[in-house]
């Protein structure tokens, strides 16, 4: 049995199709990506899932449960990280953790002994009788994910879980994300493909309510993708070189002043030799591992930023 | 014993924000001191009358005697003879007023004839001849009742309420604290949607009514220690309670009631706390059209038509009431009316609150 599945799972909001026939299969102990842009309907779909929302077709079952008829037992086994980071500002940590753990009905003894361990992982102990107001975005969304995590829950949404924090805050969370690999089942959303490429077993790439794209990281670099690119260091390229180069490959970007080309079948050396003749001096080249930015640009016609 | 936990939170929400904490207590204790100290501390010190006897007989002495014995009124010495010395004495200001008691005084008053008194003060200074008039009036016509010789019997009653002003404003600004209840609770509910917090909560193994009786019954708490606290500061500034105590309270708990079940309308109609403000255009308005701070025997009638369907006025004057000594069974229709109102708006809340759930 698949940990979540959906079937032809669709959200309209009026006349907009948020989420459009997504159907998904989520393995138990398995970290699932849903990469996308904003607005690629990646938050709908979890909403739909936590049942905060019904479908307005399509359903989808959480460890068997369907979440349309029976929300109450899908919500026990379930716990969520909102991509807002929504805490109970004058609460402190504990409290915060309590109030979760005790409306899953933890006894207090129970929650005591998982809120020490959870704060413990999460680097939060020291501050753990603040009120969390006080705290930082990167603490707040730490506490964020304990609290999805207080009830031992069997399956995890992460909305957005490093939206809005540092490189070293983000870091810090795909590590303690990334401890939880295998141990819970984890669906999880983000616009960032690093984070996706780093953390995920699978990785669903979603535009406009669509599925677009699945597989892992590495079957969606190299199966979807035919395109290849390399980086060029140069001097003397000139605007009649560059136009020649634009009208024969199919991308074309300068790069922290480096050239970047990618084609299909991008062939190296007469990339290299073709720029030599035109006087243009090479101080270096190298080929390009294609990224999943790559794998969204080719499937969609547009990057992942927009 | 899920709502027990989410009541906590909001319990705890409640009482360490401080701002709302100063809205709910600090204001209407402000409006307390300020009432109370400016309008209702120590008596004003007694006024002091000049008279013009132009009768001279004993009849007319005896009765200034008998205004002089007044406690607001000290009567100046020596008494005129002429009312053209004392009016001379007005015109330069070396006195603020004198009462003219006109020749034929005594054979008017013994023949049970009209007297006509006159009270002359400066233009500039009405005040003194508004306050005195109903008083002279007063002892006037009930020293005119007597047949002579005089013997008028000034028997003074001790009131069992030490500051009227007080018994006034403590109990109508209790009822304008326990409104802002209203701001309190649209402002959590209006908060915790508009920042997802009970979408967050939403997505745990809570029932409906664990979130009802979770945002409903934090403010009971607040509220009973509110009232307590209303009356505390009351009593200390004056405050005689000559009802039952127990009475009063039930007056001030519904009136509560009623502001939760407004407050939580208002929480789930509005889209964000900054618009929990609004609750501020009811509020105020209400309280003064409900007499919190003003009689509203002087107002239209249609403001008193709508002040009295609404259940603030009911509380105000039930409270009073109780306060001042009436019985529970004296104040019936103002109870009826405050039930009813509480037992409408707590539903219509919860009919509301609970739409937001499903949305």
């Amino acid at each position: 049995m698949n940990a979540v599945q959906t079937f032809k799972l669709t959200k309209e909001f009026d006349s907009l199709v948020a989420v459009n026939g997504v159907d998904l299969e989520i393995q138990k102990g398995e970290l699932f990506s849903l990469l996308g842009p904003n607005g690629a309907g990646k938050t709908t779909t979890i909403r739909m899932l936590c049942c905060l929302l019904k479908p307005t077709r399509g359903t989808a079952s959480v460890l068997g449960y369907d979440i349309a008829k029976e929300p109450f037992k899908v919500k026990k086994l379930i716990g969520v990280s909102p991509q807002d980071t929504v805490l109970s500002e004058r609460l402190n940590c504990w409290e915060n953790l309590a109030l979760i753990g005790r409306v899953h009905g933890l006894s207090s003894d129970e929650v005591k002994g998982r809120s020490k361990e959870l704060l413990e992982t999460m680097g939060l102990m020291e501050r753990s009788k603040d009120q969390v107001r006080k705290f930082s975005g990167g603490m707040k969304r730490r506490l964020s994910i304990a609290m999805a995590l207080v009830s031992d829950p069997q399956v995890l949404f992460l909305d957005e879980p490093t939206l809005g924090l540092d490189p070293q805050a983000r870091r810090a969370i795909w590590e303690y994300i990334a401890e939880l690999k295998g141990k819970k089942t984890i669906l999880l959303t983000t616009h960032y493909m690093e984070e996706a490429d780093f953390l995920s077993d699978r990785i669903g790439i979603i535009d406009e309510g669509r599925v677009v794209a699945l597989g892992t990281s590495q079957e969606l670099k190299t199966s979807l993708l035919e395109m290849r690119s390399m980086v060029v260091s140069t001097e003397n390229l000139t605007a009649e070189v560059m136009e020649d180069l634009r009208n024969k490959y199919s991308r074309l970007e300068m790069v922290k002043e480096k050239l970047r080309i990618s084609h299909k079948d991008l062939n190296f050396k007469e990339i290299v030799d073709y720029l030599h003749s035109r006087g243009v001096t090479v101080y270096s080249a190298a080929l390009e591992q294609p990224t999943l930015e790559d794998v969204f640009i080719q499937i969609t016609g547009k990057e992942l930023r927009d | 014993m899920k709502f027990w936990e989410i009541g906590k939170r909001n319990l705890k929400e409640i009482y360490r924000n401080p701002v709302l904490i100063g809205f709910l207590l600090g204001m209407p204790l402000a409006f307390m001191l300020v009432f109370c100290a400016a309008l209702g501390g120590e008596q004003a010190s007694p006024i002091a009358m000049s008279v013009v006897d132009e009768d001279h007989s004993q009849t007319s002495s005896a009765f200034s005697q008998i205004l002089g014995s007044i406690e607001a009124i000290e009567l100046n010495e020596p008494i005129y003879s002429e009312k053209s010395q004392a009016q001379e004495d007005l015109e330069d200001g070396r006195i603020s007023f004198y009462l003219f008691i006109p020749s034929g005084f005594e054979e008017a008053t013994q023949a049970q004839q009209t007297v006509n008194l006159e009270l002359a003060y400066k233009a500039a200074d009405p005040l003194i001849g508004l306050q005195l008039k109903p008083i002279i009036e007063a002892v006037g016509s009930e020293f005119l009742g007597m047949a002579p010789p005089l013997n008028v019997e000034l028997k003074g009653t001790e009131s069992k309420i030490k500051n009227e002003v007080v018994n006034f404003y403590a109990p109508g600004i209790a009822v304008f604290g326990l409104m802002i209840l209203i701001s309190t609770a649209a402002e959590i509910i209006a908060g915790d949607r508009e920042k997802g917090f009970l979408a967050r909560m939403f997505t745990t193994p809570a029932r409906p009514w664990d979130f009802i009786l979770g945002y409903s019954l934090p403010f009971i708490p607040v509220l009973i220690i509110s009232t307590l606290i209303y009356l505390g500061v009351g009593m200390a500034l004056g405050l005689t309670v000559v009802g039952n105590l127990g009475h009063a309270f039930l007056i001030f708990f519904l009136i509560g009631l009623c502001s939760i079940g407004i407050g939580m309308i208002v929480g789930s109609l509005i889209k964000s706390e900054s618009q929990a403000g609004v609750s501020w255009i009811f509020i105020v308005p209400m309280a003064m059209i409900s007499g919190a701070w003003f009689s509203v025997e002087g107002m239209p009638s249609a403001v008193k038509s709508v002040a009295g369907a609404l259940p603030f006025l009911h509380a105000i004057d039930g409270s009073r009431a109780i306060i001042n000594g009436s019985s529970l069974s004296a104040i019936m229709p103002d109870l009826y009316w405050l039930v009813g109102w509480a037992v409408v708006l707590f539903a219509a809340g919860i009919i509301l609150f609970r739409r937001t759930m499903v949305s």
